[in-house]
């Protein structure tokens, strides 16, 4: 099978603006001007099947953003050779446009005064979607989320997360090939996560759809992706399955959590307590070495190794002693994993 | 079909949806119509009621009686009528730009600058472009100007191409918004100038007189084209030349805009 997605030693490098300081600065700025070159892709190449969901990770700055341009014909590489269902992107904008599908968490690109129907409807147009396509994808889409009962709301009125499952379904409505994602669980609460991430998964195998996941929210990678790719600095530093990384992620979990307060003295006290919550944990989990107990600022926060002690068991052990006020289990970012990565050397 | 796609008649059907969708949500919100329609009428009346003062003191300028200004003054207000109808997008486009939502529009398999117009439709165009009518209906009538046939084709002509200018000028300005940060304020000054277009560039000194036709080509806003109904021994080269220049004027403008945007979604994130 041929890739979907074809890069080979990809440059960007982007002109900027060297400012000098100061108001005699600017004034010289506004006479000459000098500007350096920013590398923000560095010889990337990346094979991309068709039907793969790839997380793309990477710090902010990273080169992100820059690459999924170039893929989307926005931005024109500097050096190297891209493909995209065997068309170079960027020499057609407007034609790989028709097999590509983006969808942003932040900003919606449906019309925000209609009802999501009505966008459908402009869509379906814009696409040349077939009936036929339209009229059943709009069915699936109904049986798989209930969707049906979203259609007649207008956007504006929506909640993020509808607003989110609205955007996913409106990016897939024509069948695109390969369909961009960034951050599309951004800001959502823990069920619609899980709700965006099954449907995402529901689409990517029923309709064979190529995914690019961008996110920082390893939870969405871990739902998701079989393959991670990591940019650093316009670098490709990682490229393999997730189940290579799992250790750097997958064992360790972070939970705070908040203590009855018995005593005016709070700050004291939480210290306190972290004492008391180590001490307790050292005796009822003796192999779990790695076990953090810290305090933060009001938290107690409790950094778990899995592969040591389950986190059930841990958090069970600490209900039994003490009366619990507020909880918080975190979600791992993927800079986390990232800097996991730079500290225990994969590389 | 890939030529149908990118054929007038797929872009007209396109706009026509989101209009008729744009202008239902519209009518839905109905406190919010009212009262942009009614702020729209006061904008015009006060603008008329300026106008007609300085007439009350004047019986006439430069030798324009004030029938002939409130032609020109009916006749300006039409051709300002789809720069407001369909190109105030442009007003938003700073906006757009700086958090960044810009970019959602260059994902689609359409013309960027036709996608991002065709999102607002301003309505209000509609009260300004009644007014119009009426104004001009009323001064010609009283100039007594004959209702021939060619008379009609030169005024919609006119106000067509007319219109194109108005149109060029805020594409050009809000283009700015690629390059530099702050060029709402050049948007606002272009955007005033429509109130000199109002006048005969007669009533200016020479130096204005060009700057107003090959400058900042205010002139054929309203004077030039409009000389062919109201003043047909003064026509000039000018007035044959609007329609020419105007499309030359739009199409340079939409080059510029769409070289600003694609520059733009090249830039950082």
């Amino acid at each position: 099978m041929e890739p979907i997605i074809q890069m080979s030693h990809i440059d960007k490098t982007f002109k900027v603006l060297k400012r000098r300081e100061g108001i005699k600065g600017s004034i010289l700025d506004l006479f000459s001007r000098e500007h350096t070159l920013l590398q923000a892709v560095n010889d990337v190449s990346l094979d991309i099947m068709p039907g793969e969901m790839v997380g793309y990770l990477g710090p902010n700055g990273a080169g992100k953003s820059t690459t999924i341009k170039m893929m989307t014909g926005v931005l024109e590489p500097t050096k190297g050779d891209i493909l995209v269902n065997g068309r170079v992107p960027y020499e057609n904008r407007t034609k790989n446009a028709q097999d590509i599908g983006v969808v942003f968490g932040q900003r919606t690109q449906l019309w925000w005064a209609l009802p999501v129907i009505e966008s459908f409807k402009i869509l379906k147009d814009i696409y040349r979607i077939p009936d036929r396509v339209y009229k059943d994808n709009l069915e699936y889409y109904d049986e798989l989320v209930g969707a049906g009962q979203l259609y007649h709301k207008a956007v504006r009125e929506m909640s993020l997360g509808q607003r989110t499952l609205c955007d996913i379904l409106a990016a897939f409505l024509h069948n695109p090939k390969v369909v961009f994602m960034d951050e599309p669980t951004i800001g959502l609460d823990v069920s619609m996560k899980s709700k965006i991430r099954t449907l995402v998964s529901n689409l990517n195998q029923s309709k064979g759809t190529t995914v690019i996941l961008t996110t920082h929210d390893m939870g969405d990678v871990d739902a998701l992706c079989k393959r991670i790719v990591i940019i650093d600095k316009g670098t490709v530093i990682y490229d393999n399955e997730i189940e290579h990384l799992r250790k750097y992620f997958g064992a360790y979990r972070t939970v705070k959590f908040k203590f009855k307060a018995n005593r005016k003295d709070t700050k004291g006290m939480v210290a306190h307590e972290a004492d008391e919550i180590r001490a307790l944990l050292a005796y009822k989990f003796p192999e779990a070495e790695t076990l953090q107990v810290t305090q933060e600022e009001q938290w107690v926060q409790l950094l778990i190794n899995e592969e040591e002690a389950r986190m059930m068991d841990v958090i069970h052990s600490v209900m039994e002693q003490k009366e619990i006020v507020d909880m918080n289990l975190q979600e791992i970012s993927t800079e986390k994993v990232i800097q996991k990565i730079y500290e225990g050397g994969v590389l | 079909m890939e030529k149908e796609k990118n054929g007038f008649a797929f872009y007209a059907h396109i706009y026509k949806k989101i209009l008729i969708q744009d202008l239902k949500s519209k009518m839905s919100y109905r406190a919010d119509f009212i009262i942009s329609t009614i702020g729209m009428l006061f904008t015009n009346v006060a603008g008329f009621i300026t106008f007609w003062l300085i007439f009350q003191n004047f019986p006439q300028i430069s030798g324009w009686t004030y029938h002939e200004m409130l032609f020109l003054y009916g006749f300006s207000m039409l051709a300002l009528t789809p720069v407001q109808c369909f190109f105030d997008n442009n007003w938003n486009l700073s906006r757009a730009i700086h958090s960044g939502d810009f970019i959602k529009y260059c994902f689609r398999p359409i013309n960027l600058f036709f996608y991002y117009m065709s999102e607002v439709f301003d309505i209000k165009g509609l009260g300004q472009f009644a007014f119009g009518i009426g104004t001009l209906a009323y001064s010609w009538n009283k100039l007594g100007l004959p209702l021939s046939f060619r008379n009609i084709a030169g005024l919609i002509i006119g106000v067509l191409s007319a219109s194109l200018f108005m149109i060029a000028l805020m594409n050009f300005a809000s283009a700015l918004h690629f390059w530099i940060v702050g060029a709402t304020s050049v948007m606002i000054l272009i955007f005033k100038f429509k109130d000199y277009a109002r006048y005969p560039i007669t009533i200016f000194n020479k130096f204005f007189q060009f700057v107003f036709s090959f400058i900042i080509p205010i002139g054929f806003m309203t004077y030039y084209p409009s000389l062919f109904i109201l003043h047909q021994e003064r026509i000039s080269i000018l007035t044959y030349l609007t329609p020419v220049f105007g499309i030359v004027f739009v199409y340079l403008s939409y080059l510029f805009w769409m070289k600003g945007a694609r520059q733009y979604s090249g830039t950082g994130s």
